[in-house]
């Protein structure tokens, strides 16, 4: 039972990661329709920020990290400026290319930059474990639940109760007519991109210390955040933050508990399970069936 | 409509005017062998400078350097050596394509220092059918050695792993009877080669294998299997890994609480995935960690005042700004790049490719600087391992100290 | 009797004038060259199936290395000698290369039909999510199944007597080959051979029922035109061509191995068919080209165009491992910034231009 503890925590917490790029990417779809295959990019190349920050130029831990989320966002806002604003009302494909360009130019970026050498990041959270209830629970797993419960709060927070994430919301949802009302709806979206890049940032930030950080740290996490977005479905926040939190629990104990599975097949069994469901619930377990009027 | 026929050829002729005629003629048979002009002598070689693994192009800066280095001396018989390395990010599908460019296009005179096991394994066929030499490749598969019968023009370099999982197989036996080893396995030719060498050491000894676990190189990390190789109770624990993944086993062992004696392999002794195991000196179970090393550690004390390690930074320091001076794997570079100098210096002032095979099946080098001291490179009519010997090193406090004496291996 | 229609006349002559330029081609580049235009050959290939599905029905997928792969392995398992086994039926054959690549083409389809069936209920983005996913366990599922895949070290077929090509050429109806030249008309053979079946079929029927349903699906089934089965069959069709390219793949590598279907080639195929030109086939050309050579040689090339005066672009080495993606990447949002459309598209525009400028005199 224990062990079975253990493993839901540790799932917990790298659950909590798929979920934020996954809520990442809901953003940005909520916002602009759009698929963003570079969300994992974008987010190892601003964890290379914070290392560089923190090992190259010897700042300390907690101010890096808010200089890096603030790099983040305005990262964010630029790229949804620059590169995404230009193609906006191109087809679904012309964007899904843009963003694959973009992956490829972020990647190769950061291998040209730092080269692709495997660099450590320190957690601001002690490697220690600690006995609670007779289960060893790891203080970075708590603390990246922590962490991820935190920022997904404060955005909660900013979306429910503040006018700009009210405008926000109108513009994802109906960009015509919160024009009418005063939005200005393209700075909003570049927001929800600016927002996006910060969970992304974190969620890169947070994973650093176990992957180890190196420019292709990410692919593997975005893959998980796919499927946990997919899972929950690509409109609903909630249903990303959830079906993060499922995926991590979930992969930890079918590698644990199904030996046929071990942990090669760990990832084919995830996108399997979200084959599945898609067939079953094509719109994802919180989203809404999609309606198309003729 | 006819413009549209009409610009589309047009489109068709530029593609082809682009990319045809920077290409030569249709090529005939050549006297002399191709790479070799009077000024120059072009080799070609393979390593993932892009992905995962990407840490181990290391191997081909390392050499790169030394060939600089030597240039700067008046290079061989009067001829510079050219090292054109390419990027094959590890895909040995890329391996085939850019080995046959070396090849086919850039005429180069032989494939050195390739690396990788699949990688070069890809294209042994064709370069053994094309009779391009493939020289010291930089894997430890122990076939390079041991098919040279099927393969003339394939050598390897480095003790095979097999050998070196007898080596730890041999010193856990001598040293700690009644060990009982748990294995990590990677699942290709470096986990099972270092197993089987292992197994056959330890099989008669008091020492016991008591549990091996699996993984295969696509795997995210190796969480599961470290936690069923602790649950068998064992005390020594062998990481028979590729780097990313020994690393995570030090940190999964570590949280786990585990302090066994670990064993890892060569291929992941580089200080510097060492230094990420650490953990920034958190991670207690990477103290008193064993490895088999047959080349000189920059971090080890005992090179500190060594004129060959000195030389080796200075010529880090000039040819390869830039890259971290403590990883092992530049400095076997360079010791592959002496034996490949001296084997064209051996092969005299017109070089052929068949003559350099035939030196570098006919080594007899006492000495290598860059190896460690007593380790003779030789190959012979039934040796096909040029360097078969190795000494076992110990990790603690951010560096490797080697021990012991030399251990000899067959193969 | 009437004149043959313009419509249908240009094709055939530009067919005509491509087999021509094909044929002859070889005689006019070097031998590397010609082993470097089998391997656009044969992307083009997978081209054109991918287009069928995402150009001509709109049906996104980011998932045809996986079809390629399956091609690939079909080849490599038929031909090989290492006594692969699957249930009890142990594969051990002197079956000739060539006779796998139909085969290659069956497996694939059926492959693509029975994943159509149930993508029918997957949309847009859910499906190009799908067929990525599909792409990504690919390789680990290869690997899993390793006494009939050969797992991790894949299959060698080198000097097998299964292949026909070698190192020292093929003889093709007496005259000799090497063995770069015969891999070269060995894939164009096919590739004009399938580009004239996909041209046939895309201009018929099925053709239209495609494009019905890519351009509404909900008019397209009012006009009667079953979805179901036309979703499925452009599933079918393009599942067969990427297993006939990744059949010429292997037989052009020798060796098949889990990791040379990346996701990055399933990545690179959509890339080469949106930069080609979504729904036209001669663009795709264009397109395979653009994909294969522009990894390889843009960074040489711009290196050496870059003079070393300009002040912070001439220090930058191009060479350097990333830079090459870096370009990549850029000049394809280029692309998508200014022609959208494609190579093809680029042409239409040019032509349009032309016409309206010379129309005018």
């Amino acid at each position: 039972m224990a062990d079975f503890l253990q493993q839901v925590v540790s799932g917990l917490a790298s659950g909590g990661i798929y979920a934020s790029l996954a809520l990442a990417l809901v953003l940005i779809h909520r916002a602009t329709g759009i698929i963003n295959f570079a969300q994992g990019e974008m987010a190892m190349f601003t964890t290379y920020i914070l290392w560089s920050l923190t090992s190259n130029h010897g700042w300390p831990y907690w101010p890096a990290f808010a200089a890096t989320l603030l790099f983040a966002f305005v990262f964010g806002l630029g790229i949804h400026r620059f590169v995404i604003r230009p193609v906006e009302r191109g087809s679904v494909l012309t964007i899904v290319i843009v963003t694959i360009g973009l992956l490829l130019i972020l990647n190769g970026a950061a291998t040209w930059i730092w080269t692709g050498e495997v660099r450590s990041v320190e957690s601001p959270f002690p490697t220690r474990t600690i006995e609670v209830a007779g289960v060893t629970m790891s203080i970075q797993d708590l603390g990246t639940i922590a962490v991820v419960v935190g920022v997904v709060g404060i955005l909660w927070l900013f979306f429910q109760f503040t006018k700009v994430g009210l405008a926000l919301r109108a513009a994802a949802i109906n960009p015509g007519e919160s024009r009418l009302v005063g939005v200005r709806v393209s700075w909003m979206l570049g927001l929800g991109w600016g927002l996006a890049a910060v969970l992304g940032a974190v969620s890169g930030i947070l994973a650093a210390p176990t992957v180890f950080l190196d420019p292709n740290m990410m692919a593997a996490i975005l893959i998980y955040a796919f499927a946990a977005a997919v899972l929950g479905g690509i409109d609903s926040p909630a249903g990303a933050v959830v079906g993060g939190l499922l995926l991590g629990v979930g992969l930890n104990l079918l590698g644990q508990y199904v030996n046929f599975v071990g942990a090669d097949l760990r990832l084919p069994a995830a996108l399997l399970i979200i084959l599945v469901v898609l067939l079953v619930k094509p719109s994802g377990l919180f989203g809404k069936p999609v309606v198309r009027r003729v | 409509m006819h413009r549209k026929l009409a610009f589309a050829c047009i489109a068709l002729a530029a593609v082809i005017a682009v990319l045809g005629p920077s290409a030569s003629a249709r090529e005939r048979a050549r006297a002399a062998d191709p790479g070799v002009t009077p000024t120059q002598i072009l080799l070609g070689g393979t390593a993932p400078f892009t992905g995962t693994t990407s840490g181990d192009a290391a191997v081909a800066r390392g050499a790169d350097a030394y060939f600089r280095f030597v240039n700067a001396r008046g290079g061989v018989h009067g001829r510079r050596i050219v090292y054109r390395s390419v990027d094959d990010a590890a895909n040995p599908a890329e391996t085939a394509l850019a080995t046959r460019r070396l090849v086919e296009q850039d005429r180069v005179f032989a494939i050195v220092n390739p690396l990788g096991t699949e990688q070069s394994l890809a294209v042994r066929d064709y370069l053994n059918q094309q009779r391009v030499p493939q020289l010291f490749v930089a894997s430890g598969a122990t076939t390079w050695g041991r098919d040279r019968a099927r393969y003339p023009w394939t050598i390897g370099y480095q003790p095979s792993y097999e050998a070196e999982g007898r080596i730890y197989g041999t010193y856990l036996a001598r040293t700690r009877p009644g060990a009982r080893v748990a294995v990590l396995v990677e699942n290709d030719d470096l986990g099972k080669d270092l197993l089987a060498g292992l197994k056959r050491s330890v099989s008669g000894s008091a020492a016991r294998i008591v549990a091996t676990q699996t993984y295969d190189v696509s795997a995210l990390d190796v969480q599961a299997q470290v936690a069923r190789l602790r649950s068998s109770g064992a005390d020594v624990l062998a990481l028979f890994a590729s780097p990313q993944f020994a690393v995570h086993a030090y940190v999964a062992a570590n949280r786990l609480g585990w302090r066994p004696l670990v064993i890892t392999s060569s291929a992941s002794s580089a200080s510097t995935v060492m230094a990420l195991a650490s953990e920034g000196g958190r991670n207690r179970t990477i103290t008193g960690s064993i490895s088999a090393t047959f080349v000189k550690d920059p971090t080890d004390p005992r090179w500190v005042k060594d004129p060959a390690m000195a030389q080796y930074r200075s010529i880090m320091a000039r040819y390869a700004q830039g890259a971290n001076v403590k990883d092992v794997r530049h400095v076997y570079g360079m010791a592959v790049a002496y034996t490949t100098v001296e084997v064209l210096k051996a092969a005299g002032s017109t070089p052929t490719r068949a003559g350099v095979m035939a030196k570098a099946r006919s080594l007899t080098s006492a000495s290598n600087p860059f190896l460690l001291p007593g380790i003779r490179v030789e190959t012979g009519e039934g040796d096909g391992f040029p360097v078969e010997q190795a000494a076992l090193q110990r990790w603690s406090k951010g560096s490797w100290k080697s021990f012991g004496g030399l251990w000899g291996s067959r193969g | 009797m009437r004149r043959p229609d313009t419509r249908t006349l240009i094709p055939i002559v530009a067919y005509v004038v491509l087999c021509v330029v094909a044929f002859f081609l070889p005689f006019a580049i070097s031998d590397f060259r010609a082993q470097q235009f089998a391997y656009v050959g044969i992307y083009f290939i997978a081209l054109i199936g991918l287009n069928v599905l995402t150009g001509y029905t709109g049906l996104i997928s980011l998932g045809h290395g996986a079809f390629m792969a399956i091609g690939g392995y079909t080849t490599a398992i038929l031909v090989s000698d290492q006594g692969l086994k699957l249930g009890g039926h142990v594969f051990s054959s002197d079956l000739k290369d060539l006779w796998t690549i139909p085969i290659a083409a069956l497996v694939c389809g059926i492959a693509g039909l029975l994943f159509g069936l149930p993508a029918l209920r997957l949309s847009g983005l859910y499906l190009a999510l799908a067929t990525f996913a599909i792409a990504v366990s690919a390789p680990a599922v290869i690997k899993k199944f390793e006494d009939f895949t050969g797992g991790g070290s894949g299959i060698n077929m080198f000097g097998l007597p299964g292949l026909t090509g070698g190192i020292d050429g093929v003889t093709v109806f007496g005259h000799h080959l090497t063995f770069n030249d015969w891999l070269y008309y060995l894939s164009w053979s096919i590739a004009l051979l399938g580009l004239a079946i996909g041209w046939l079929l895309l201009r018929g029927r099925t053709g239209r029922a495609f494009r019905a349903v890519r351009d509404s699906e909900t008019a397209a089934a009012s006009a009667g035109v079953n979805l179901a089965l036309y979703k499925t069959l452009a599933f079918g069709i393009s599942a067969a061509y990427a297993g006939v390219a990744g059949a010429l793949f292997a037989i052009a590598n020798t060796f098949v191995n889990p990791d040379t279907f990346p996701i990055a080639l399933s990545i690179f195929l959509l890339v080469g068919v949106v930069v080609g030109g979504l729904g036209s086939l001669y663009g795709l050309i264009a397109g395979a080209v653009f994909v294969y050579f522009m990894q390889i040689s843009w960074a040489q090339q711009a290196d050496r165009a870059i003079p070393d005066w300009v002040p912070w672009f001439g220090d930058l080495n191009t060479n350097s491992p990333g830079a090459p993606a870096v370009a990549f990447g850029v000049v394809l949002i280029a692309i998508m910034m200014l022609v959208p459309s494609g190579a093809a598209g680029l042409v239409r525009r040019l032509a349009s231009l032309t016409q309206r400028v010379s129309g005018r005199s």
